[in-house]
């Protein structure tokens, strides 16, 4: 065994093999914290069944047009007057209009030319404010 | 390498320890099956700009219950990497929305298309009997937001 040119022999010729399971246990943890699932994230928004709609008071509507142009004309119930402001003064209205009428329902009315993303920042503007009863229609 | 103990000693010839180097293998197989195994996005990415919203929550829904439906500009629809006519849509979705009764449509719309797309969409929809809609929106940042 202890022969003068065999010194080399004491230190192992073997790459460590205890550690690597180490090594492999760390990358599996580290894949498995890091794996994040890509969640989509949205408005949600629950659409009214078929062949089941719902006779509203108008003085129970907030009628809220979206215009292609992207402003937003608001109009109360069966009064005629109109106010013409911007998506995001949608969610102020909202409060205020709720504060007095709680039964009170947003009609969102887009324009068939109008962008989608005004729809959205109307929507947005109204689930900023908590609205709940939302109806989507196209204007006609 | 030295066998230092006498003979004796017969039982240190089995190793006492619990052999690691078969541990590297498990570990490796775990990773291996972890990383096959996990799937991710099931449609192919298409090109279209999201629409902003400060409002735009996660959806709690199982990946298997949300059924993923673009808009492109132009109108067309595809659903699962299939371009589909508007007519056809609640005939596609409403075997679907028969398997699972938490299905939830994400609408991935551009945001310029014009809303009449977006409307017959969800007409469609209702006629399907999906009934649980997500409009998909990019988180909008503080940032970028001008309106107030």
């Amino acid at each position: 065994m202890a022969v003068l040119g065999n010194k080399k022999s004491r230190i192992s010729d073997e790459i460590p093999s205890s550690s690597m399971a180490d090594i492999a246990f760390l990358l599996l943890i580290f894949f498995l914290v890091t794996t994040t699932f890509p969640k989509d994230k949205g408005l949600a928004i629950v659409l009214p069944e078929q062949a089941k709609e719902q006779e509203v008071s108008q003085k129970n509507v907030l009628h809220i047009l979206v215009n292609p142009a992207g402003t937003v004309t608001i109009r109360r119930g069966e009064s005629e007057q109109e106010q013409t402001v911007s998506p995001g003064e949608v969610e102020q209205i909202w409060r205020q209009d709720v504060a007095q009428n709680p039964n009170l329902i947003a009609a969102v009315k887009t324009h068939p030319d109008a962008p989608y993303r005004f729809m959205v920042d109307v929507l947005d503007a109204l689930q900023s404010a908590a609205a709940t009863r939302i109806s989507l229609q196209i204007l006609e | 390498m030295g066998f230092k103990s006498g003979g004796l000693e017969r039982k240190s010839k089995a190793s006492s320890q619990i052999p690691s180097s078969s541990m590297a293998d498990i570990a490796f197989l775990l990773l291996i099956f972890f990383m096959v195994t996990t799937v991710f996005q099931k449609d192919r990415k298409r090109e279209i700009e999201w629409v902003q919203a400060e409002e735009s929550k996660k959806i709690d829904e199982k990946q298997k219950d949300i059924l993923n439906v673009w808009v492109e500009t132009n109108g067309a629809v595809y659903i699962n990497d299939a371009l589909r006519a508007m007519e056809d849509v609640s005939a596609v979705v409403r075997p679907l929305r028969a398997e699972s009764a938490s299905l939830v449509v994400s609408i991935r719309a551009d945001q310029n298309v014009p809303y009449r797309y977006v409307d017959g969409l969800q007409k469609e929809l209702v006629a399907a009997g999906a009934l649980r809609v997500v409009f998909a929106a990019e988180l909008e940042q503080n940032i970028t937001r001008e309106r107030r």
